[in-house]
């Protein structure tokens, strides 16, 4: 085993995974160390029970638009998608019920009418010009990175802004001030379907009360419904694709093999110091031109940066960053049944038009709101079936290789928690509290769909935000997310201003992880905008493959 | 399948699609130990490979996976890699840059009585010795001397033979004859186990411990024909190891060398069926419909897959079918617990260097129990929860996320067809072997048990569905099924009737136990028939078994 590449990249998650691929792919000699017996990070299946696969956290493709799919030609390292009719639905406990399906737009129609035919019409008009534009739109926002630090581009300069306008009619500048909940109000009437919409945002974002975030929250659902759909066999064998086309390109991966230390000599980064346990001869590796941190940012500077070489503004500055946003408790449940919604529900979300997303029961925002304040000002767990809307996601019914014949498989079914770091009593209240909430998800979901019982629940699973920081270095209070994706921490301010190019106060160690923009659900996004950044630093030369964004600003742009 | 099937294929898809038909010189099923290093072979000598397996990871029998959910991961098949040894894929690859280690401790099988007593061989003969000892003096001097013997024909026969093409009976004992070694093995084959460990020995707690170890993996006790299996685990039960990072990584491993060679895995691809035409291969399909043409395909699954499902009664000889569908399945499989711990297991025993075996058996006084217990097996029945157990994190820390934690299990031998059902009485049997367990250990209290979790053979089923019955070799290990018979006298040298197609699966000689042998023979016919060069060479010690015993 060599002990020097050009390149190391700490942890095997998608974001390091992926960077390795792009860098191995211009030449460089990579090596990635993985902490765990299988890279993958939050993109992972399990199967507790052989035969029945179930997500602990990653669940859906969010990132079609990626140009990493056809830059890296993931297709040909074995990477298949199972594409949805029909993604997404909203229960009440009164029986009502939606769905919202880019493949499935009659039954999303049908489903509307009944409320308001300027939702059929808004949504109708989604599926049309706006999936035809999706592409570019959505590149605009993640797939560019955020212009230098230190520039603030007017509204109306805004990649997105411009996007919009172009295939947008009813795009407003003024959205960019909005939350999810006030932009929905202004295209949407029906409620409950809106309510959804903005459990949407909230379980891959930012919480759709949130000023200043409405566009992303819209975005989010953007990003799934474009998408529509799951590698096949789950977000895992999207990391085989990615890995082997890293292996491909001559990269070097090793699992089991944590990282203990970033070796910083004169303020550049030299390489790294192996754990004692990595089963290697050798515990010093070298890196002669980057290494990259597919790590936390906290795990990055209060961990493996040793502090003696950064200040204490800076140190505390990363202690002040927030891990609100998406430390989730993640039951998964098999049944021999698919739920029967009451009423309308009922009718509606069933046979081939059953969503892979159900959120329930989308009474009323005010629940999604007091659960907000549970969760970010109170900092504790709702434990009352009234207190909550939930997702719940099937796949089996879409990809058969999920579980046998006879059962399905509702995993994740979500609940938003408050970090352990900030529970206001203690770390493991969650985990102490584990029985009491799952007894919760299950009223939950027996008051819309009560011919789930224990009749026909076969297993339930679960993993705590506890768990799953223990389980996922990355997930650092269990926040798949990163950090909050607050307008505090978004954009020009992710994870903190000076940091937001992907750039860091060590020279020569960069940033590939959730914790940069922008920010989680596996888009391919934060790797394809560093590799913006590496091309100059580095003076790569990538070939005729690589295409860089048509927003990018470059530095050189903004000092000539 | 499910009955409700809500996919979409849309016409523009927003990824780029895989083809709906590929291309490649050679196809392989099954994704196991055996088709991992076929495959890893092939493509390094420049031929285009795709691999196919039904899961969602590759591996088969080289399983790690979070079965105590969440935090713990436990080996759920291999654990114990008898022949890190010989297997020339260890020696052919430099796996050892991915980072693949394997780890053979000193301390190898203990087993433990219940007045404290105990047995531990270990890899060094002395130690072995002066266990025995403990018990009978005149057992440790009979172990001391055959030991020797053992050794010299496991080292040049029968661990070497394991990756030398089976030839026929008469052949094979012409040959061996030749030598007192071979004599001496081909009159041992003749006997049964029990038979071979009554000569040897005269303590029923020493033959206890000896024919646990040569018959658990599935050998009858009474049967003779397969003598020379006691041997063979005898001094390989003595030299086990461990794969650091779990047994899942040295299969992650092998994909690594098929992909750096640009072969092609494809996981979530169950093949429903291989396409035969006149007589000869064509290619593969698989359940989603995409169709892989080949002209050689290579399959790892048990005889009645490839044959009767796969590839179809109509395509076959009759006589050739009628011996597939008499294959015997394997006549036990195994109900295993596992438990994450606080501590790891220490057990109430006279001698401390226990608690650091690899494997300890439980459950067993003396010989007549354990002959007693495996008959019950035949019948259906487990006479008490007796079996083997290990500390998983004693020597690889790895397995669980909690620094400190330890993840273990007891593995009993138990039957498919458990009288009552395992569904019915998994949860019953579960909590027995925790109390069995106990009973044996010091500090196995119920604080301990952090979690606790157990797969039957309807569970290894499930998993592995060529395990069927959940035969973890793919089929019986009886003098019909092995050897050059394996699984019949046309098919044990990896061809079978229709050109192209090739076996590679523990069906096949050598046999299972991640042996690596049937993806190594089979790696080497198929490169003899298709006129590829090999870039591998011989190891020397079968080359030096082929000199000295076979020309």
């Amino acid at each position: 085993m060599n002990n020097r590449y050009d390149v190391i990249v700490i942890g095997g998650g998608p974001n390091g995974i992926t960077i390795a691929c792009y860098l191995a792919k211009c030449g460089l000699s990579v090596c990635v160390c993985e902490d765990r017996l299988e890279c993958g990070g939050g993109f992972e299946n399990a199967e507790p029970i052989p035969g029945f696969r179930i997500d602990p956290h990653a669940t859906y493709l969010y990132g079609a638009a990626a140009p990493g799919f056809e830059q890296l030609e993931l297709a040909k390292f074995g990477l298949r998608m199972v594409y949805y009719k029909t993604m997404f639905g909203s229960v009440t406990s009164d029986g009502e019920g939606v769905i919202g399906s880019r493949y499935n737009s009659e039954g999303m129609s049908n489903s509307l009418k009944r409320y308001s035919q300027n939702d059929v019409e808004v949504m109708e008009t989604f599926n049309s010009t706006l999936m035809e534009h999706a592409l570019e739109i959505l590149r605009s926002i993640y797939w560019t990175p955020p212009p230098p630090v230190g520039v603030t581009l007017a509204r109306e300069d805004l990649p997105w802004s411009k996007e919009f306008k172009k295939h947008v009619p009813i795009y407003d500048d003024a959205w960019n001030d909005m939350s999810t909940f006030e932009l929905l109000d202004t295209i949407l009437d029906t409620e409950f379907f809106k309510v959804g919409f903005a459990m949407g945002s909230w379980y891959n974002g930012p919480h759709p009360d949130w000023a200043g975030t409405g566009l992303f929250g819209l975005t989010c659902n953007i990003l799934n419904m474009y998408s529509s759909g799951s590698p096949l066999g789950g977000t895992h064998s999207m990391i085989h694709a990615l890995v082997r086309c890293a292996l491909t390109h001559g990269a070097t991966i090793l699992t089991n093999t944590k990282v203990e230390e970033i070796i910083v000599e004169d303020g550049e980064a030299k390489g790294v110091i192996l754990a004692d346990d990595a089963p290697t001869r050798t515990k010093r590796i070298y890196a002669d031109r980057a290494v990259i941190s597919g790590v936390h940012i906290k795990d990055l500077f209060l961990n493996l940066v040793p502090s003696r070489h950064l200040d204490p503004v800076f140190i505390q500055g990363i202690r002040d960053i927030s891990l609100k946003g998406g430390s989730l408790f993640v039951l998964s449940m098999i049944t021999t049944e698919m739920p029967k919604f009451i009423g309308r529900a009922g009718e509606i979300l069933s046979g081939t038009d059953y969503p892979s997303c159900v959120f329930l029961p989308s009474d009323d925002r005010e629940i999604v709101l007091n659960q907000m304040r549970d969760v970010y000002s109170f900092n504790t767990h709702p434990i009352k079936k009234e207190s909550i809307i939930i997702p719940i996601v099937n796949h089996d019914i879409f990809d058969k290789t999920r579980c046998p014949p006879g059962y399905h498989v509702f995993s994740p079914i979500y609940l938003q928690m408050p970090p352990p770091e900030y529970h206001v009593d203690g770390p493991e209240a969650v985990n102490k509290a584990q029985d009491e909430i799952v007894d919760v998800l299950l009223e939950a979901i027996r008051g819309v769909a009560p011919n789930i019982t224990e009749k026909n629940i076969v297993a339930t699973f679960v993993n705590t935000p506890y768990d799953s920081a223990f389980r996922n270095l990355g997930f650092v209070g269990g926040n798949w997310l990163g950090i909050s994706q607050s307008e505090d921490q978004w954009y020009t301010a992710r994870p903190m201003e000076e940091l937001s190019r992907y750039r860091s106060p060590v020279h020569k160690l960069y940033l590939c992880n959730h914790t940069s923009y922008p920010g989680g659900l596996g888009l391919m996004a934060v790797p394809y905008n560093l590799m913006h950044i590496l091309i100059e630093d580095l003076d790569l030369k990538p070939g005729g493959w690589w295409y860089p964004s048509p927003h990018y600003i470059s530095e050189k742009e903004v000092t000539s | 399948m499910s009955l409700i099937d809500a996919s979409v294929r849309p016409e523009n898809p927003p990824v780029p699609r895989m083809p709906d038909e590929l291309n490649a010189d050679v196809v392989v099923i099954g994704g196991g130990p055996n088709g991992l290093i076929l495959a890893s072979y092939l493509a390094r000598t420049g031929a285009s490979v795709i691999l196919l397996e039904k899961r969602y990871e590759v591996g088969g029998g080289l399983a790690t996976e979070e079965v105590i959910f969440p935090l713990y991961y436990a080996n759920t098949h291999a654990t114990y890699h008898m022949m890190v040894d010989y297997m020339p894929v260890l020696s052919d690859f430099n796996m050892q840059r991915h980072g693949l280690m394997f780890m053979k401790p000193n301390a190898q099988t203990g087993i433990i009585f219940r007045d404290g007593s105990s047995i531990l061989l270990s890899k060094m003969v002395s130690d072995s010795v002066d266990s025995i000892g403990r018990i009978s003096a005149k057992d440790a001097k009979a172990f001391e001397k055959i030991i020797r013997t053992y050794t010299k024909m496991v080292d040049e026969i029968l661990g070497p033979g394991t990756y030398y093409p089976p030839m026929p009976p008469v052949d094979l004992s012409v040959r061996l004859g030749r030598t007192e070694i071979g004599k001496a093995l081909l009159e041992i084959s003749e006997q049964s186990p029990m038979e071979i460990i009554d000569d040897l020995f005269t303590d029923p707690r020493v033959k206890a411990l000896f024919l646990y170890i040569s018959c658990m993996w599935g050998l009858d006790p009474w049967e003779g024909g397969l003598g020379f299996m006691v041997p063979l685990l005898i001094c390989r039960g003595m030299n086990k190891c461990l794969c650091l990072g779990g047994s899942h990584k040295f299969s992650g491993t092998l994909s690594k060398e098929i992909v750096i060679n640009k072969g092609l895995i494809l996981e979530n691809a169950e093949v429903t069926k291989i396409i035969v035409k006149d007589g000869k291969v064509e290619g593969v399909q698989t359940f989603d419909g995409r169709i892989i043409h080949a002209k050689t395909v290579a399959s790892s699954l048990d005889p009645q897959s490839t044959f009767v499902r796969l590839v179809g009664e109509k395509n076959l000889p009759e006589d050739f079918l009628r011996s597939i569908k008499q294959w015997k399945w394997d006549k036990w499989s195994l109900f295993t617990v596992h438990c994450a711990l606080e501590d790891e297991v220490r057990f109430k025993v006279n001698d401390r260097a226990i608690d650091q075996a690899f494997m300890n058996i439980i459950g067993f006084e003396d010989v007549d129990e354990v002959v007693h217990y495996l008959e019950g097996l035949k019948d259906g029945e487990m006479a008490g929860m007796c079996g083997h157990a290990t500390t998983e994190t004693l020597y690889d820390p790895t397995l669980t996320r909690i620094n400190g934690k330890h993840v273990a299990f007891f593995q009993m031998l138990a039957p498919y067809n458990l009288k009552g059902g395992w569904e019915e009485n998994q949860k019953k049997n579960e909590e027995e072997a925790l109390k069995v367990w106990q009973s044996y250990a010091e500090n196995l209290s119920d604080e301990n048990v952090i979690a606790i979790c157990s797969e039957s053979p309807l569970d290894i089923e499930r998993r592995i569905s060529c395990m069927v019955n959940g035969s973890i070799k793919h089929g019986d290990y009886n003098p019909l099924q092995m050897g050059y018979f394996r699984p019949n006298d046309l098919c044990s040298s990896t061809s079978t009737p229709i050109a192209g197609l090739y076996l590679c699966g523990a069906s096949v000689y050598p046999g299972g136990l991640i042996i690596g042998g049937p993806g190594y023979l089979a790696a080497n016919t198929i490169c003899e028939d298709l006129e590829i060069k090999k870039w591998w060479k011989m190891p020397p010690k079968i080359q030096r078994y082929v000199e000295e015993y076979i020309q």
